[in-house]
């Protein structure tokens, strides 16, 4: 889903700059004000898995494949502030190191994907709330991480749509639709391996999951 | 500094065992600007290890997971340096610091 240079106007993407350094503003203010010191070596190590788990790509149908963003992910693990910081890292590195992702466009890609992911944390918190189970745990969290994926590709079909680059391919009114189509299909993979990720650290490193011990409910608000 | 060291070492496993696998197919959004005919441009920036390869080394297996390994490293320190700068700040912030639990 990492938006190349060029197929962003840069008016569109000033603007994307402007939203997700807002959102990068506020959560280093809350990460500043929540997280405990030793919180170094988390964050390190599950931001450099996601930059290797984005690495791998599972082939869907019809020739096109897709890989795991890893937003919603990080933000169960981490919380969403440093979720949405985590991902940034690992964004900037790509466009800088590998090219993945332009560097103008990067304030859509953060946006796209580090921003839309943390949120998604919000609705795993809420189809929690008041519930215990595990199941609507995991049921939460495969759809908190497929939408984040469908809902990330829509704000990167909006984005492109609206550059004069996409106008002969009919612009955002076909942008949208075939953008949607190939990431609902990739966003049940994204669905499907989060969900295993977080099932099996909840089993095998149940210290780390302190955040999910307060989405279902059993920490005070 | 060991579990650090432990993590790197599995995730350079990871790498190695599942790169094999990888598909090649381009992704959701190369599919979609391909099936509609707009070209990538030569980007003006290339990186140093563009597509996650390492130009030096021809096979591309021993490419893609030099590069994955580099990409590991340098997530790794900028995360770890951010931690440290967050735990630092933090620190000094002490009037409105909260421990993780009230969150």
């Amino acid at each position: 889903m990492h938006i190349p240079d060029g197929f962003v106007t840069p008016t569109t993407a000033a603007v994307m700059f402007g939203i997700s350094i807002v959102f990068l503003a506020w959560s280093w203010k809350k990460v500043l004000a929540e997280y405990p010191k030793s919180f170094a070596p988390l964050l390190a190590i599950s931001s450099a898995f996601v930059f290797a788990a984005q690495m791998i790509n599972f082939p869907i149908i019809l020739g096109t494949s897709g890989h795991l963003v890893g937003g919603t992910f990080l933000a169960v693990l981490l919380g969403p502030w440093a979720g949405m910081l985590s991902m940034t890292i690992v964004l900037l590195m790509q466009a800088v190191f590998f090219a993945d992702g332009g560097l103008i466009a990067f304030g859509a890609n953060v946006f796209n994907m580090a921003i839309i992911g943390a949120l998604s944390f919000f609705l795993v918190k809420l189809m929690n709330r008041n519930s215990t189970s595990q199941r609507r745990f995991v049921s939460s969290v495969f759809l908190a991480s497929w939408l984040s994926v469908v809902v990330g590709s829509l704000a990167a079909a909006l984005q492109i749509g609206i550059s004069p680059v996409f106008a002969e391919a009919g612009g955002i009114m076909v942008a949208v639709p075939v953008m949607l189509f190939w990431h609902v299909l990739i966003g049940l993979g994204e669905g499907a391996i989060t969900t295993s990720l977080l099932v099996s650290l909840q089993r095998l490193q149940p210290a780390l999951m302190g955040n999910l011990a307060l989405l279902k409910g059993k920490g005070k608000q | 500094m060991k579990k650090l060291l432990a993590v790197i070492v599995l995730l350079v496993v990871f790498l190695a065992i599942l790169i094999p696998f990888t598909s090649s197919n381009p992704d959701g959004l190369e599919k979609v600007a391909e099936s509609l005919g707009v070209e990538e441009d030569e980007p003006f920036w290339k990186g140093l290890m563009s597509d996650y390869s390492v130009e030096a080394f021809k096979d591309p297996y021993v490419s893609t997971l030099l590069a994955g390994v580099v990409g590991v490293l340098l997530v790794l320190v900028a995360s770890l340096a951010l931690g440290f700068v967050i735990a630092k700040r933090a620190g000094s912030a002490k009037s409105d610091a909260k421990p993780l639990k009230s969150r």
